[in-house]
This record gives C-alpha cells, sequence and structure tokens, in this order.
C-alpha cells in the first residue's frame, strides 16, 4: 500500500495556505492545513479543509467540450481551441474588440494571469480585464 | 529513536510506521516503509502535532492485517484507547511507541506545540475567555458575564469545520454538525450558541483534551475549556476519565442498553 502525505498550496484564493494532502493509493483521502507554514500555521477556511472534494468530483470537467444542438460533446483541445478562436474572431469583426472581457482568477497562477491579460490586450485587443477577487 | 523506529522495520515487529519526518524545514507526517530505510534518518519526534491516529485509521481500513507502529504521546495513547473503545481501531494491530512529550531539561523542548499557548490579548480579555484558564476560574464570572464573554467567542466563528476535521476522536460517518434540522449548513453567520454546544455535547466522553482543535481554530475559540467542562461532567456523573483506560465510554454503554430493552409501554 501507497500512503503519502504531499505538501501543497490551496488553490481556492490569492492567500496562499499550506495544505498537506493524504494520499491513499494515489488517491487524495483528505485535506490537513500545515502546521508549519508561514501564511496559515495550522488553521484553514471551510474550502481549504474540503479541496480534496473537487478534486474528486464527479462532476469535475476533465477534458474539452463543446456545445452543438444544446448537448456537451467530447472534444480535442485543438478542436475546442479553435472553435473558440473563430467564434472570438465573428465576434470582434461585428462588434469590434471592446465587445470583449476577459475575467481571470484566483485560482490560477500569476504566470498564467499575466498570459490571459496579454492574450486580452494583445490579441483580442480590449483593455476589459479584470479579476475575480474584485467582484 | 530514530534507531529504534528502523530496528522495528527491519525486524518486521511492524509493517509501516507512522510518525513525523524533516523536509525542507518543515516537520510532516510520514508513513516510514522498510522499503525506504533510509528516511528513518529524518524521523522528527515533531514539534508540530497532526492527528497520526486518523493517518493509522485509513491504513488499518485499507489492510486490517497490517502492523501498524505510531509515534504516541500522552494525546495520542488517549485517543487509542478511545477510539478502541469505541470500537474503530483494533488495538493489536497498533503499535505505540511512546514519546516522552513533558517539559524537561534534559530535552531541547517539550515536545508539544501546546505548551506554548497564546497569551490573550486586549480585547480578548475584555470579552471574551483565557484560553489557558481553567473552568473553575471561567465559572467565578457572573451568569451574565459568563454569558456574554461565551457568546462573544461563539460570535466569531467562521463555521469552516476544523475543529471537527482535525479532530482524532470525530469518526462518525454522519455527522450532527451536518444535519439539517439541528445545523443549517452553507449559512452565515454560525448560530450561537447550538453550533458549538451540538459538538460539545458529543465529544462529552470521548475528547482526550489534546487541543488539536483550539489549534486549528483561525478565530481562537477557547475550544479546549468547553470541552474540558464537558468532560468535567462526566466524571462527575460517571466518574469515567476518558481514555485513561480501555473502559467503556458510559454514554456508549447507555445507547447500547437502552436499545436492546423492549419497550415499556
Amino acid at each position: 500500500m501507497d500512503y503519502k502525505l504531499v505538501p501543497s498550496v490551496c488553490s481556492y484564493c490569492g492567500t496562499g495556505c499550506g495544505l498537506l494532502y493524504r494520499v491513499v493509493n494515489g488517491k487524495i483521502t483528505g485535506t490537513w492545513p500545515m502546521k508549519s507554514h508561514p501564511v496559515n500555521q495550522g488553521k484553514l477556511c471551510i474550502k481549504g479543509w474540503n479541496m480534496h472534494q473537487f478534486i474528486n468530483s464527479d462532476i469535475r470537467l476533465k477534458f474539452p467540450l463543446i456545445k452543438l444542438n444544446g448537448h456537451f460533446k467530447r472534444a480535442t483541445w485543438d478542436k475546442a481551441i479553435g472553435y473558440a478562436a473563430k467564434k472570438f474572431q465573428e465576434v470582434v469583426q461585428r462588434y469590434g474588440p471592446e465587445s470583449i472581457g476577459v475575467l481571470v482568477s484566483a485560482k490560477v497562477s500569476n504566470e498564467e494571469n499575466y498570459l490571459a491579460q496579454k492574450l486580452a490586450r494583445a490579441a483580442l485587443g480590449t483593455n476589459n480585464v479584470d479579476h475575480c477577487a474584485r467582484l | 529513536m530514530q534507531k529504534r523506529v528502523r530496528k522495528w522495520l527491519e525486524e518486521e515487529v511492524v509493517d509501516v510506521f507512522v510518525a513525523y519526518i524533516e523536509q525542507k524545514g518543515h516537520i510532516l507526517p510520514h508513513v516510514f516503509s522498510p522499503d525506504s530505510l533510509e528516511e528513518c534518518a529524518l524521523l522528527h519526534p515533531g514539534l508540530q502535532r497532526y492527528p497520526l491516529e486518523e493517518i493509522a485509521l485509513e491504513l488499518a481500513e485499507e489492510d486490517p492485517e497490517l502492523r501498524i507502529g505510531i509515534l504516541a504521546r500522552e494525546c495520542t495513547k488517549r485517543s487509542l484507547n478511545v477510539l478502541s473503545t469505541w470500537n474503530q481501531l483494533d488495538q493489536g494491530q497498533l503499535i505505540p511507541m511512546e514519546v516522552s512529550c513533558c517539559p524537561s531539561l534534559l530535552q531541547e523542548h517539550a515536545r508539544c506545540s501546546y505548551l506554548n499557548p497564546d497569551q490573550p490579548g486586549e480585547l480578548k480579555t475584555l470579552y471574551g475567555l483565557d484560553p489557558n484558564a481553567c473552568t473553575q476560574e471561567v465559572e467565578a464570572l457572573e451568569q451574565e458575564e459568563l454569558y456574554s464573554h461565551w457568546t462573544y467567542e461563539f460570535s466569531k466563528c467562521i463555521k469552516c469545520y476544523g475543529c471537527r476535521d482535525i479532530c482524532p476522536l470525530c469518526f462518525c460517518r454522519e455527522c450532527s454538525l451536518e444535519h439539517t434540522d439541528l445545523v443549517h449548513t452553507g449559512e452565515m453567520l454560525t448560530e450561537v450558541p447550538i453550533f458549538h454546544l451540538v459538538r460539545a455535547v458529543h465529544m462529552a466522553g470521548r475528547c482526550i483534551d489534546c487541543g488539536l482543535c483550539e489549534e486549528a481554530c483561525p478565530v481562537n475559540i477557547p475550544l479546549r475549556l468547553l470541552y474540558r467542562k464537558v468532560n468535567e461532567i462526566i466524571v462527575k456523573t460517571f466518574d469515567y476519565y476518558t481514555g485513561t483506560d480501555m473502559e467503556t465510554a458510559p454514554l456508549n454503554i447507555l445507547g447500547q442498553e437502552i436499545a436492546c430493552q423492549a419497550n415499556p409501554l
């Protein structure tokens, strides 16, 4: 049997609390706060305490889906991104780039947030960029 | 201790050993196994405490034949006693290695995170309760004052359920704190005082006074003090000292006997 305790960082918000995942045979079974972590010092909020639940959730999105005729269909990444790009181009051509807004997230890394605003400003041509922490 | 654990694993006294490891400057719980004996050199008695019993429970659930060695402080031993009296764990499966956690000049430091508790600040002294106080000190307060101080403490709760989640004795599959008749889940603010009193009632004859709940509380509610009071009632009523021996908890016996008797009507 394989039992591991894996240190990690909570991905729910920008605070960055230290977590310990209990991993039994490759499956995460529980979350503990990391007591020696300088940020949270052994304390967590309810979201942090339940981090293992969304990882194992049945309704978690694991691959790209495209909605066709009201139904979601599994697609490859290339196809899904291509489809999204085509739709964005259509919107930009018809209504202008200012019609698009990009909302970035505390659940992704700083670098990913940077890339998202780069996509918005350089590729889409809009300054409408905001962050979920400001909502 | 590192050598003893290595020896236990080498001589197959135990199949796995649950303790702490020093890793990248952190002391983290770890399951030592004979496959990686070199890790034993990094074993640490740990200043931080985690509910190691929960790891042991999960291991035992996966493999009932597994012999599990466990680093056992005084509080760990008490909780192992309680877990086995409540039929959650087979004592024979567990081999505790005792670690002295008492403060002494012969030890570099007392091996417990609880021995240097936070001192209450000005606001907490004025409106709340000193978590280091004993129950008699608290009860010496006037009724009204006592009520307002406990209400102040309870109303800080952010309902993180951390006290329940860290508790080594909270083993129930269904939790009263998620029962919609008692507690409204997903709603803030916390119902004062029902949320904390529901948990307090369930801690009677179960709480082994390890203080992990209080350590995990983000808003410093003096939970240990509350559960100490509950256990005091158990001592007074049933002469039962939770976790000190293998005696069955009085509340456990009562439940079974009433369930077994025919209804007199």
